[in-house]
């Protein structure tokens, strides 16, 4: 998949990158609608009680979640940045912005395994209630889709590294970029909805 | 200019290498023409088994209190027969067989858009058969194709294999509707703007988009039941705190869209039909493209109505009682434009166009009990009574399964380069068309009268009803036989179809029978709609005969 | 190629053909008003003849839509066929579209459907909202097991099992829920159905208006027993037989002694009911707000909350109720409690439990 796009005509390449793009946005769409069945769910089952979280059960803390929001914020700024330093031709930037965003999101997914180790230590477990179905259903898939995306951009990057995207060409870089802020568009949600919503 | 290696999505001029060892011409190939065969043989085979298990079931139902089957059998077999026909025969065959077939070559394409995804597309759907089926040995799910916890909870693991095995069609379905999508929108031949497109592309086009929204929901829909079973987290076991009609809401936003993939593909596949063996213009081009469009989009509105007696407050009631009403009127012009298109015809009575005549009988039908259905205090009595499965097999096999046999029918010639024969095609249709109308027309009254649903025995009150359906159900089973051995004998020894047989106007005619792998020599420019008997065909740059003079 | 083709016009034999389909349908509108339902399914309830009334009224206009779809596409088939000898290849007639015919056929089924969903609406409330209201009318709970039903009537201690009788021509109101899994309670002479879903009490309210015996039907899937579930009936009764009924039910249910004197409840002590309380009950109940639910609902206020729901007979708990029910259990909504012989319990610690109960705020 890699070596041909650069042999094939610019108008060519146009018309495949076109392709892929709206191919890509349609499969984030249909991964935002898995995302928003799921806080359907939340919401429904919410509506049905009095008080939120359950009596005796222990709330993931807002605090930590938000320092955890800012790092993955954060790197999709640095994402960003990336993106822009690579159209300008600056290899070294684009490479340490890239390296930053990994790090970043790597710990974001720190950050939420020691969410995930006080809450349990709490007792807040995922069957023990619909708080913790709630909850670690959607932060569980939401960490998921930060792990691909980590993943993603590894590879983006090593695909960089070797030479398949020029200055003109460069869509796996697009999708990788696109795909990371698509997550951290749902994390927004995630963070209004299971935090910030009392 | 180099050939692009390895992929057919590289547009317009450019034809790659053919594909040069077996695996890669016939089991892992990338061509949607070969796909779209793969797709007719498994969902072929799906559609024997499924059809079997409706037998054995019927062979149950033919006397009041029959012991033949066990209750658990009897459950696990009406539970996999709807399963399997929504989601290993209908849809599959809609989609990923006639969709591959036909659309590529009506927009002029040399492929779909991502043509290694329309592979992976495919053999996801193997695996979801062989769960779905193999779950009998662990103890197939029992509460049928819609599996309502809390029963669906306390079954055993073979209810699991059947999430599993949704969950991995459903992903195949979403996949196969975003390359569609994106095919339809970005690789038409030039000149062919929408509203010069096939129907069946517009069909196509609304399903696609129907598959890749929807079925998402189904797929979270059933992680959550996969989870709450093996990890105990409540969402739908209200002992728990979970809540049932959570499932309803989300499976029914699924499944309302889903039964509308069903239909729309086998609606396009009419609007072909007809002008074809009219030979004029189909009535309405505009309205029944349009109308395509208004139906999926108010699918996603009428889900509720599978859920009238499950406690909804009446002013929730309302919108989807008055939703679903109103969808009811783009099918209803379809319907009208359809048999306006035989007024004033040149009509040649082939197979297909009896199946197309068929179909717009017993569809009607079951649009009209849909209506039925749809008001709500009429449904307090008519829900999860024979009267549904009346109407649902009135839309899916009156509907569907007649629309796909007219396709079959019809672009046999194209896949295969072969004629079938008329003869035993009439008697396939006039065997299927009696024996159906006769199993399913008197479950309407006995559903009335007080026969639930997925009950394996029943008040004797029902038994001389349930033996005549029961009869009349294994004739129609055995009119599935005059097609197999129709399609055998074309196979091995058929006429020869030649590039045009019908003598029709849209794209896929305008080449060989079987096409080449590269479908076109050169894309076609187009220059006005397909349907215009009595004018020039409206295409340049076709190497192809353009008298379209029809054999049969 | 053939270019060449005639115009058609709607000419004598089409409009033959629309008459003659014109009186078909007259025929099976006319056979349509006059079928006599009742003969076949009773109509033993009010509701039911309004909803037999708009079934026909939609049958009634879908006889002309089938008339008129099946018909014009024999006529136009047989008709318009190509003969042999006749070309294959000439085209048909070039008619794309007919913009007023196009619209009457959409406008016209559109208000059809209008009228047809008002009809529906107004029928909603006399069914699915209205509690009855009046003074003699009956309420009841039907709860659905796994694989029989139960009624529980207003001051019978014990639910019915598998047998509902109701007095003729009063206004019943069922409210429906299950213990188990999603049952359904449906009975086809009432044209009445509701699912019965455990966590959910729904109401469904109905006048019997023919005395008899009406099968109860269960019609949503419940588990291997489900076939089985129906022949059970409703037994519609004139006033005088009904009251003898119910009488005879309550002498039945009374000869259950109690072990639970009031003396005993009186002797109640709280702090040991807060200790049984915390070992065999939290299982299941909280001590707190109503809506702190476990399994059964938080206990917290039990005597005067409005939001403890009133007993069958209208009036919040009282302590002697609380005790009754913790001797004999109760079909809830949300389960089963079980009863003092299950928990092992004795007289004494009901007692204790009552009195625990009534320090919780």
């Amino acid at each position: 998949m890699a070596t041909h796009v650069l042999t094939v005509d610019d108008a060519t390449y146009q018309e495949v990158r076109d392709q892929r793009l709206l191919g890509f946005l349609l499969f984030l769409i249909s991964d935002v609608i898995v995302f928003s069945s799921f806080i359907y769910g939340y919401i429904y089952l919410r509506s049905t009680v009095m008080t939120w979280p359950p009596p005796g059960i222990e709330p993931a803390a807002l605090y930590m979640a938000g320092v955890n929001s800012i790092v993955l914020f954060g790197s999709g700024a640095t994402m960003h940045y990336a993106m822009e330093f690579f159209k300008h031709g600056d290899k070294r930037k684009f490479v340490g912005y890239m390296i930053a965003t990994i790090f970043l999101g790597l710990g974001f997914l720190g950050g939420q395994a020691f969410e995930y180790f006080n809450l349990l230590h709490a007792g807040t477990t995922w069957p023990s209630s619909i708080y913790g179905a709630s909850f670690f259903t959607l932060t569980g898939l939401h960490g998921f889709h930060v792990f691909i995306g980590v993943i993603f951009l590894i590879t983006v990057l090593i695909q960089a590294q070797r030479g398949t995207y020029t200055q003109q060409r460069y869509f796996g870089l697009t999708a990788g970029a696109l795909y990371w802020h698509f997550v951290d568009v749902i994390w927004v949600a995630l963070f209004s909805l299971l935090y910030v919503w009392k | 200019m180099q050939a692009a290696v390895g992929t057919a999505q590289v547009p317009h001029g450019h034809i790659h290498p053919p594909p040069d060892t077996f695996i890669k011409k016939y089991i892992f190939s990338q061509d949607h023409k070969v796909i779209a065969v793969q797709y007719f043989i498994t969902s072929g085979l799906f559609f024997v088994l499924a059809g079997l298990l409706a037998e054995m079931m019927r062979a149950q139902l033919a006397t009041a209190n029959n012991t033949l089957l066990s209750p658990t059998t009897y459950n696990e077999a009406y539970s996999v027969h709807g399963s399997a026909m929504v989601w290993l025969v209908i849809i599959p065959i809609l989609t990923g067989a006639f969709g591959n077939l036909v659309m590529p070559l009506q927009i002029g394409a040399r492929d779909v858009a991502f043509p290694w995804l329309n592979m992976f597309s495919f053999w996801l759907f193997p695996p979801a058969g062989i769960l779905l089926f193999g779950s009998f040995i662990w103890g197939a799910p029992e509460a049928g194709w819609t599996e309502y916890p809390p029963i669906s909870l306390q079954q055993s693991f073979g209810t699991s294999m059947w999430c599993m095995a949704i969950f991995l069609i459903g992903v195949s379905s979403t996949i196969t509707g975003l390359n569609f999508l994106v095919t339809i929108i970005k690789m038409r031949a030039p000149g062919m703007t929408w509203t010069r497109m096939p129907l069946f592309v517009w069909a196509t086009a609304v399903t696609a988009f129907l598959s890749f929204i929807a079925t998402a929901n189904l797929s979270a829909a059933l992680l959550g039941l996969l989870i709450e079973r093996t990890f105990g987290v409540p969402f739908y076991d209200p002992s728990k705190g979970g809540s049932p009609v959570l499932w309803q809401h989300i499976f029914w936003f699924y499944s309302h869209p889903a039964v509308y993939i069903m239909i729309l593909p086998a609606f396009g596949i009419v609007s072909e039909v007809l002008p074809t063996f009219c030979r004029r213009p189909i009535f309405g081009y505009k309205a029944i493209a349009y109308s395509s469009v208004a139906i999926g989009l108010v699918s996603f509105a009428v889900w509720a109505h599978h859920m009238f007696t499950s406690g909804l407050a009446p002013w929730v009631q309302l919108p989807f009682m008055i939703l679903t009403m109103l969808v009811g009127i783009p099918t209803g012009v379809k319907i009208f434009s359809w048999v306006a298109t035989l007024w004033g015809g040149n009509i040649r009575l082939t197979t297909p166009i009896y199946f197309v005549l068929g179909f717009l009988s017993t569809f009607t039908f079951g649009g009209i009990t849909g209506i039925m259905l749809a008001s709500v205090p009429a449904d307090v009595h008519e829900h999860a009574t024979y009267f549904v499965v009346a109407h649902l097999h009135y839309v899916l096999f009156g509907g569907s399964v007649f629309g796909i046999f007219a396709g079959l029918y019809y672009w046999w010639p194209k896949m295969t380069g072969r004629m079938l024969d008329e003869s035993l095609g009439k008697l396939h249709f006039w065997l299927m068309f009696v024996s159906f109308n006769a199993t399913f027309l008197p479950m309407h009254w006995i559903g009335l009268e007080g026969m639930p649903r997925r009950v394996s025995t029943y008040d004797p009150q029902y038994q001389d009803t349930n033996l005549f359906i029961s009869i009349s159900a294994f004739v129609l089973g055995a009119s599935m036989l005059v097609f197999a051995y129709n399609a055998i004998k074309s196979t091995i020894s058929g006429r020869e179809a030649g590039q045009n047989p019908w003598g029709a106007r849209t794209l896929e005619w305008m080449i060989p029978s079987p096409p080449p792998y590269y479908n076109f020599e050169d894309i076609p420019v187009v220059l006005s709609g397909p349907y215009d008997y009595g004018k020039p065909l409206p295409y340049r740059e076709i190497k192809a005969d353009l008298d379209y003079m029809p054999i049969a | 190629m053939n270019t060449e083709h005639e115009e058609h016009k709607l000419d004598a034999g089409f409009w033959r053909a629309t008459i003659v389909m014109g009186v078909i349908s007259a025929l099976g509108m006319w056979g349509v008003v006059v079928f006599p339902i009742e003969r076949f399914v009773p109509e033993a309830a009010g509701i039911a003849v309004q909803i037999d009334w708009l079934f026909k009224f939609m049958a009634f206009f879908s006889v002309p839509i089938l008339v008129y779809v099946n018909g014009y596409m024999l006529y136009f088939t047989v008709r318009y066929r190509n003969r042999t000898g006749q070309p294959m290849d000439r085209p048909g007639s070039s008619v794309h579209d007919h913009k007023a015919l196009e619209f009457w056929w959409t406008a016209v089924p559109s208000a059809l459907m209008l009228v047809l969903g008002i009809l529906s609406y107004v029928l909603i409330p006399q069914y699915y909202t209205a509690r009855a209201a009046s003074a003699n009318s009956v309420t009841v709970e039907a709860i659905g097991h796994q694989f029989s039903w139960e009624f529980r009537y207003p001051g019978l201690r014990d639910p019915v099992p598998d047998e509902l009788h109701l007095p003729i021509n009063v206004p019943v109101t069922v409210d429906v829920t299950s213990t188990d899994v999603i049952h359904s309670f449906w009975v086809p002479a009432f044209r009445m159905k509701q699912d019965m879903i455990p966590g959910m009490v729904v109401p469904m309210t109905f006048t019997p208006t023919e005395v008899g015996k009406y099968e109860i039907v269960c019609t949503e899937f419940c588990g291997v027993g489900h076939s089985g579930m129906r022949d059970r009936y409703v037994y519609v009764q004139t006033q005088s037989d009904f009251d003898a009924w119910y009488a005879a039910e309550k002498t039945k249910q009374a000869h259950k002694t109690t072990e639970v004197t009031a003396a005993v409840l009186a002797s109640g002590d709280a702090a040991a009911g807060g200790q049984l309380f915390e070992v065999r009950c939290t299982t299941c109940h909280n001590a707190a707000p109503f809506d702190q639910r476990k399994v059964g609902p938080g206990l917290a206020n039990l005597f005067h909350d409005p939001a403890h729901p009133k007993l069958l007979s209208g009036k919040a708990p009282t302590p002697a109720d609380v005790a009754e029910i913790l001797e004999h259990g109760l079909s809830g909504p949300m389960g089963q409690m079980p009863n003092a012989q299950l928990n092992g319990l004795s007289a004494k610690d009901i007692a204790d439990l009552v009195a625990y109960l009534k320090t919780l705020k």
